[in-house]
């Protein structure tokens, strides 16, 4: 079976001021469906450049992205916002919930930009907020919820548009254990029993620890492959 | 819509920022505004059409009702002249000749002939018989009755005229609503003008095609006599007659134009605000799919809608004022009623509305031209 995510010899390099830079070089990596990876490295590494590659935010210098056969290298900008419309969801670590906005108008964003009616968004909504736990939440605002909570309503928002990739960079790093242990258990769920491919970038071994694979960059390179959990 | 409605809430998150941002735009729409409605009235005012068939016969050289003095038995003479329907002799007192913003003019005219030169006039309230009846009875326009609080039955002093109120009148002439009018032989004693002198002659004429050959026919018969007159449609008259005000009105595009400017500037300023303070945000939602042109909607609408609610508050406002406030300018007699109109309205909001587009393209180019990546690490 094809990989979701196959990275053939990518580079990435840009200049500041007089120096360049190349956080990535002649990269490769096969992510299969379903899998979730953890991208672990120090700062300056070049993980969340990986990401941002990996979810259509920047562009490589050289190589091929392909992403369920299509090479995303190639798509424009206005190509890439409309390919990650449809296909990516993307976590952050301060959660980047619209302030005045409720959780569920939150959630309702990624949909905006479909042509689904009212009904159908609210059924998709809930169906998300229910998944990470919030249903009863729908209508707080993100100043009215904890981190974690957050950190939630982020994933339905991430997820509520049914993509099957989803990135998530450090989704962990402003959670207390507990909350982010909970949200770990959720990514897991979302790989193991929704097929989602999840690349996740973190600092935290043992967020690191949760994902399927573990993949250690260094200097733009992988220097190492961790464990291979099996889920029942 | 749903654009909109994102657009609607994001003014909701500086609300003290966006108030005032509308008040600003409120107070230079108000100013823009009142400056259009001058120049609508004065345009009214001046600029002829092909209804026109009122000619006004003036004293040849003169331009203030207090030199220009015509003999009253000039109208026996003009309503032979052919194509003349109707003519009224005028004996005007003026308060102040100069351009002023309260301006009492009395029109001294023969009562019994007042309505049928007129028709348009209404009286509101009092009696047009009690006009008939009292020597000094004056009917005074509603605009200023209101603005020295008169009703019927008071009486009131100015250039030396003493007259009793005995009606308020409306009419569809808007320089009626700022007049009194009196019998024509009460105010030649009462201005020490004396009986037989008038100020000028209004003629209405069959049709505005006869306009030109009746006022050189008229010309033509004072040409000798010791009374020369200048004869000119209504509009022309009044547009060479009034010049210090048509050249103070004339002044005020300029401060129309800096109230534009000023909208502007302010729109502009806010939305680079909104947009400088929601850099990440933005990028955010471009990361979730949201396209350039989706995101430069939402700036664009966000300044459409403080132009626009400015705009309207300021725009209402000023027709709000000039209706309640029934200002009138005067020169040389002549009043110009600052009137509100549906014209400046509608063309008040559109600018509003055309500034807050205006104003925020560039923000909205600001806001999507940034790099993705470099938009989220800020």
């Amino acid at each position: 079976m094809n990989p979701l995510i196959s990275i053939k010899s990518v580079t990435k390099s840009f200049t500041k001021g007089t120096t360049t830079i190349t956080p990535l070089e002649n990269l490769s990596l096969d992510v299969p469906r379903g899998e979730f990876l953890s991208l672990m490295g120090p700062s300056g590494s070049g993980k969340t450049t990986l990401l941002n590659l990996i979810a259509g935010i920047d562009t490589p210098t050289s190589g091929e992205i392909l992403i369920d056969g299509n090479d995303i290298a190639k798509l424009s900008r206005a190509q890439l916002t409309r390919w990650r419309a449809e296909h990516v969801g993307y976590i952050f670590q301060l959660y980047h919930l619209v302030p005045i906005l409720s959780a569920y108008e939150n959630v309702e964003l990624p949909l905006l930009l479909g042509n689904l009616g009212k009904s159908e968004r609210k059924k998709k909504i809930l169906s998300a907020l229910d998944l990470v736990g919030l249903g009863d939440r729908a209508d707080h605002r993100p100043s009215e919820l904890s981190g974690g909570q957050e950190q939630r309503v982020a994933i339905a928002r991430a997820i509520v548009h049914d993509p099957e990739l989803l990135v998530a960079d450090e989704p962990t790093g402003d959670l207390d254990r507990e909350s982010a242990d909970s949200i770990l258990n959720l990514l897991d769920t979302l790989a193991t029993k929704h097929e989602k491919t999840i690349v996740m970038v973190t600092h935290d071994p043992k967020a690191s620890a949760s994902a399927h694979r573990a993949l250690q960059l260094e200097k733009g390179q992988f220097i190492e492959e961790g464990h291979l959990l099996t889920h029942a | 819509m749903k654009l909109l409605i994102l657009a609607m809430k994001n003014l909701t998150r500086n609300r003290l920022r966006s108030v005032l941002t509308i008040a600003g735009v409120a107070a230079g729409m108000f100013l823009y505004a009142s400056v259009q409605t001058m120049q609508h009235s004065l345009s009214v005012a001046t600029q002829s059409s092909a209804d026109d068939t009122t000619l006004v016969v003036y004293r040849e050289n003169r331009f203030c009702p207090s030199t220009s003095r015509l003999p009253e038995h000039y109208l026996s003479t003009i309503k032979r002249i052919p194509g003349v329907k109707e003519v009224i002799p005028i004996q005007i007192a003026v308060n102040n000749c100069g351009a002023s913003l309260d301006v009492i003019t009395f029109r001294g005219v023969p009562p019994e002939t007042l309505k049928q030169y007129n028709p348009g006039i209404t009286v509101i309230d009092g009696s047009f018989d009690d006009f008939l009846n009292r020597t000094d009875g004056a009917l005074v326009g509603q605009h200023l009755a209101e603005r020295r609080g008169l009703t019927p039955g008071d009486k009131f002093e100015a250039v030396g005229v003493n007259v009793t109120v005995a009606g308020i009148i409306t009419s569809d002439t808007p320089q009626d609503e700022n007049v009194a009018y009196v019998h024509l032989p009460f105010l030649q004693q009462a201005s020490r003008i004396g009986l037989g002198i008038v100020t000028q002659f209004n003629v209405k004429v069959d049709s505005s095609d006869q306009l030109q050959a009746v006022s050189d026919k008229i010309d033509e018969t004072f040409q000798a006599d010791q009374q020369p007159t200048n004869t000119r449609p209504e509009k022309a008259f009044f547009a060479e007659t009034a010049k210090q005000m048509i050249e103070l009105i004339g002044f005020t595009r300029w401060l129309g134009l800096g109230a534009v400017f000023a909208v502007l500037g302010l729109v502009a300023n806010a939305v680079l605000l909104i947009v400088r303070g929601r850099v990440k945000e933005t990028a955010i939602l471009q990361t979730l799919g949201f396209s350039r042109i989706a995101i430069g909607v939402i700036v664009i609408i966000e300044g459409v809608l403080l132009g626009l609610i400015g705009g309207l508050a300021g725009v209402i406002g000023a027709m709000g004022f000039f209706k309640f406030k029934a200002f009138t300018l005067g020169n040389e007699g002549l009043t110009l009623a600052l009137t509100p109109s549906a014209s400046v309205t509608i063309s008040g909001l559109g600018v509003a509305m055309a500034l807050g587009l205006l104003a925020s393209l560039y923000p909205a180019w600001k806001a999507t031209s940034r790099p993705l990546v470099e938009s989220l690490n800020a």
